[in-house]
């Protein structure tokens, strides 16, 4: 498929996954907001700038248009590099992107809050499952899941990442187990957490179900494993035409076995923030490469030299 | 069937008014082919029919049937307003459309063929040769190619218009790169979708057709050495205002939709840049226009083109659809010679006849255009959209007078037309039918053969009393039917 259209892809998969945790943030903060002492939840999560009150907070994550990051912005990306590859992807996931951002936009959407965020959820796993039940297994779709996963695999470890400290009791008396619940709700993973576990929440097995689950979705292994088949599949088949993989299926594999063979214990001992970061950094290798081999247009032939067009002409 | 509301103003309250009218030949008197219609229409109130007007407009918006307005800022996505009364042309009055199209777009072909080789016609003096040579739409780059099959414009979309008599006459050929041909495949499937009644009364030749047609045209002028050619359509990208009909076209055709920067020239041969390495690309369905096709061969600042293409081209490497420098033959200049043209290659008389048009370049025309500036439409040769225009009785004094320095100034950039007395058909306005200026535009593809998609798109002037359809001038669109008996 072309390098653009694989890029647009990708993207989406992201987009739509950002969202889709945006909002499970900002629903459950909402909620720990009425608890004691559950505003504090928001500090790690914005830059200093948009930091005030919750209102105002909320406000930036979920709907202000000039943070890149929020679930608007999320969706506007979504829908507009969906509007440019439409032809590529099932007619009903356009058209519900593109319902979905005309409705975040409507005064309807934004009045009824008690119900707005699911609805703004169950419209984008819609767009996740119009792709899982309609997209043929081949490239559109390994491009757009691998999308997908590896934003997932980057959200959940910078959600650890940031909150991980909080949620270990500065002494005996301090009970975290709501804010241990906020982080796995953040994650839709109370539920599957509690199947496991039982509902007793202790820091040291939320960090091992969110990270080194293999079997859950929304764990960071489950979700390098996925990308890894995804790109796996997509490597081969360049490879099949005569071409390099490229560095990013090393890399993933790399990063998959860092994390699939170690165990938790293993993990606190190399030190949680450090092995977050080992992770977080090789997410970002791995997206950094895929780009170079499959995204971007390849090498100019010698032809073009000179024809007055930069490498960001021909990316445009 | 007996009125029941007489408010939604059927027969007895609309106006066919003081033209042609689609529908009625007189007040209450439908048409034979619209008298089913007509009796649906009359057992439906004004809500049911605003409520399936609705329904319409909310569906076009769902799905993204948009396009952008060049001049608007502010219109980044806008709908075609869609009016969901049909128009229905019978399958004799069809039929002689049909082969006046075919007619045209054979003689055009041959004259394009012509002035890029031999020129007899010019020589003969047929048409005046500085018309042709001096037009912004001549291409020498383009001249002593040779086009598969010897086809330059494998779709036209041309403009129909009818007179106050009811006659058909050809406003104007579009041969480089027409549009609108998605509206005429949504329009049909949003009609049956918020008002599948009226299809059970009436046999409808079907328009879904057409991307297969367009596929099988594009396939039959491949380059001859290629045994499973590979087609693309090349979009100028999102931010054009047919972008919509782009993807939609790709989509049905089962083909990729690149943009400029996802082809390069190598070797004379054209690939497109994947993510398993370069695929070869044998046709290109190009919605780019000539002068950005080709920043080496013409406008360098172009990013929307391939560097090379115009080469490969010649070189017989891929085919472009439409061929390059197709526009020579649009020219609202040449068109006044189009039944010239038709005599001189098919020894035929015109079958559509065209509207008498006053050459600017032309002395005596000049003389005239100058003098009846009140009367005439006064069009620039090379813009189409409907912008660059004047229609001479509905315009201020000011704007005649800045048209008639503009005609001195540039007399071969403009022509002139009678004011025609554009026909009406019925158009839903909120609460009651009211008649509105159509035209017509069908869509002619031509390959090894010719195929002309039954219908075309009907546009409407929405405003009351406005002449101009564009929908880039707040035109809007109906469901074309042609019935098949």
């Amino acid at each position: 498929m072309l390098c653009r259209v694989a890029d647009d892809l990708f993207w989406i998969g992201r987009y739509v996954e950002r969202a889709i945790s945006v909002s499970r943030l900002v629903e459950v903060t909402q909620h720990l907001a009425l608890d004691a002492g559950g505003s504090d939840f928001w500090a790690p999560l914005v830059a200093d700038a948009a930091r005030g009150r919750d209102a105002d907070i909320e406000y930036h994550l979920a709907f202000d248009e000039r943070n890149d990051n929020s679930l608007v912005s999320s969706v506007a990306h979504a829908r507009a590099i969906a509007r440019g590859v439409r032809e590529s992807i099932p007619s009903e996931m356009w058209e519900e992107l593109n319902t979905l951002h005309f409705w975040l936009a409507s005064p309807e959407a934004r009045h009824v809050q008690s119900t707005f965020h699911r609805e703004a959820r169950a419209r984008l796993q819609h767009v996740q499952g119009l792709a899982d039940a309609t997209l043929a297994r081949d490239e559109p779709w390994q491009f757009l899941s691998l999308g997908t996963y590896l934003q997932r695999a980057d959200g959940v470890t910078r959600l650890l990442r940031q909150q991980v400290h909080l949620l270990v009791p500065a002494s005996d008396a301090e009970d975290t187990s709501v804010r241990c619940l906020a982080v796995l709700r953040s994650c839709g993973s109370a539920e599957a957490y509690a199947r496991y576990y039982s509902l007793a929440v202790e820091p040291k097995r939320l960090v091992e179900f969110l990270l080194l689950n293999a079997v859950f979705p929304q764990a960071v292994r489950f979700s390098l494993d996925r990308a890894h088949d995804m790109l796996h599949a997509i490597a081969d088949r360049r490879a099949a035409a005569g071409n390099a993989r490229g560095p990013a299926i090393r890399t993933l594999a790399d990063v998959r076995h860092f994390v699939g063979r170690s165990t938790i214990d293993e993990v606190f001992e190399y030190g949680l923030d450090a092995f977050l970061d080992n992770v977080q950094n090789a997410i970002g290798a791995v997206a950094a490469e895929l780009t170079d081999t499959y995204l971007r247009s390849q090498p100019r032939p010698p032809q073009l030299a000179g024809a007055g067009l930069g490498d960001g002409a021909l990316q445009q | 069937m007996i009125p029941t509301d007489p408010n939604l103003g059927m027969g007895q309250v609309y106006e066919p008014g003081a033209f042609w009218d689609e529908m009625f030949e007189s007040r209450g008197r439908p048409r034979e082919q619209y008298t089913a219609l007509a009796a649906r229409l009359s057992t439906l109130s004004p809500d049911d029919v605003g409520r399936r007007q609705r329904a319409a407009d909310l569906s076009f918006v769902a799905r993204g049937i948009t396009f952008a307005v060049n001049q608007d800022p502010n219109g980044i996505e806008k709908i075609i307003p869609f009016d969901l009364i049909p128009r229905i042309i019978t399958s004799a009055e069809w039929t002689r459309i049909e082969r006046g199209l075919e007619q045209r777009v054979r003689a055009l072909n041959l004259f394009l063929h012509d002035v890029y080789h031999e020129q007899r016609i010019l020589r003969g003096g047929v048409v005046p040769p500085e018309l042709v040579l001096g037009s912004r739409g001549y291409r020498r780059e383009f001249r002593g190619a040779e086009p598969p099959l010897g086809t330059y414009t494998h779709v036209v979309g041309s403009d129909l218009v009818r007179d106050g008599s009811g006659d058909f006459y050809v406003l104007e050929d579009n041969l480089r790169t027409p549009s609108g041909v998605s509206y005429v495949v949504e329009n049909r499937r949003v009609l049956k979708r918020v008002w599948p009644e009226i299809f059970r009364d009436h046999d409808v030749r079907p328009v879904e057709g057409y991307p297969q047609d367009l596929l099988q045209t594009l396939l039959s002028v491949a380059p001859a050495d290629v045994d499973d050619p590979r087609v693309v359509l090349l979009t100028p990208g999102v931010h054009n205002s047919a972008f919509f009909e782009h993807a939609f076209l790709a989509k049905a055709m089962g083909v990729e939709m690149v943009q400029g920067s996802d082809l390069f020239v190598d070797d004379a041969l054209v690939f497109m840049r994947t993510t398993t390495g370069r695929q070869r690309v044998d046709v290109i369905y190009r919605r780019v226009d000539d002068d950005f096709l080709d920043p080496i061969a013409f406008r360098p600042d172009s990013l929307l083109g391939v560097a090379g293409l115009l080469a490969a081209m010649r070189m017989g490497r891929v085919t472009v659809a439409n061929a390059i420098g197709t526009g020579v033959a649009d020219d609202k200049a040449i068109y006044a010679y189009v039944p010239s043209i038709i005599r001189y290659y098919l020894d035929e008389d015109p079958l559509l006849p065209s509207i008498r048009t006053y050459i600017g370049a032309d002395t005596a025309d000049r003389r005239y255009i100058l003098e009846h500036l009140d009367d005439l439409v006064v069009k620039s040769v090379d813009e189409s959209g409907g912008y660059g225009m004047l229609i001479g009785p509905h315009a201020p004094q000011r704007d005649r007078d800045e048209y008639r320095s503009r005609v001195q100034a540039n007399p071969r950039g403009y022509i002139a037309q009678p004011t025609l007395a554009l026909s009406r058909h019925p158009c839903w306005a909120a609460e009651h039918l009211e008649g509105r200026h159509v035209d017509l535009r069908p869509f002619v593809l031509f390959g090894r053969d010719v195929r002309v998609t039954p219908g075309g798109l009907t546009r409407v002037a929405l405003r009351s009393g406005s002449l101009v359809v564009n929908s880039s001038q707040g035109g809007g669109a109906k469901d074309t039917w042609v019935l098949a008996s």
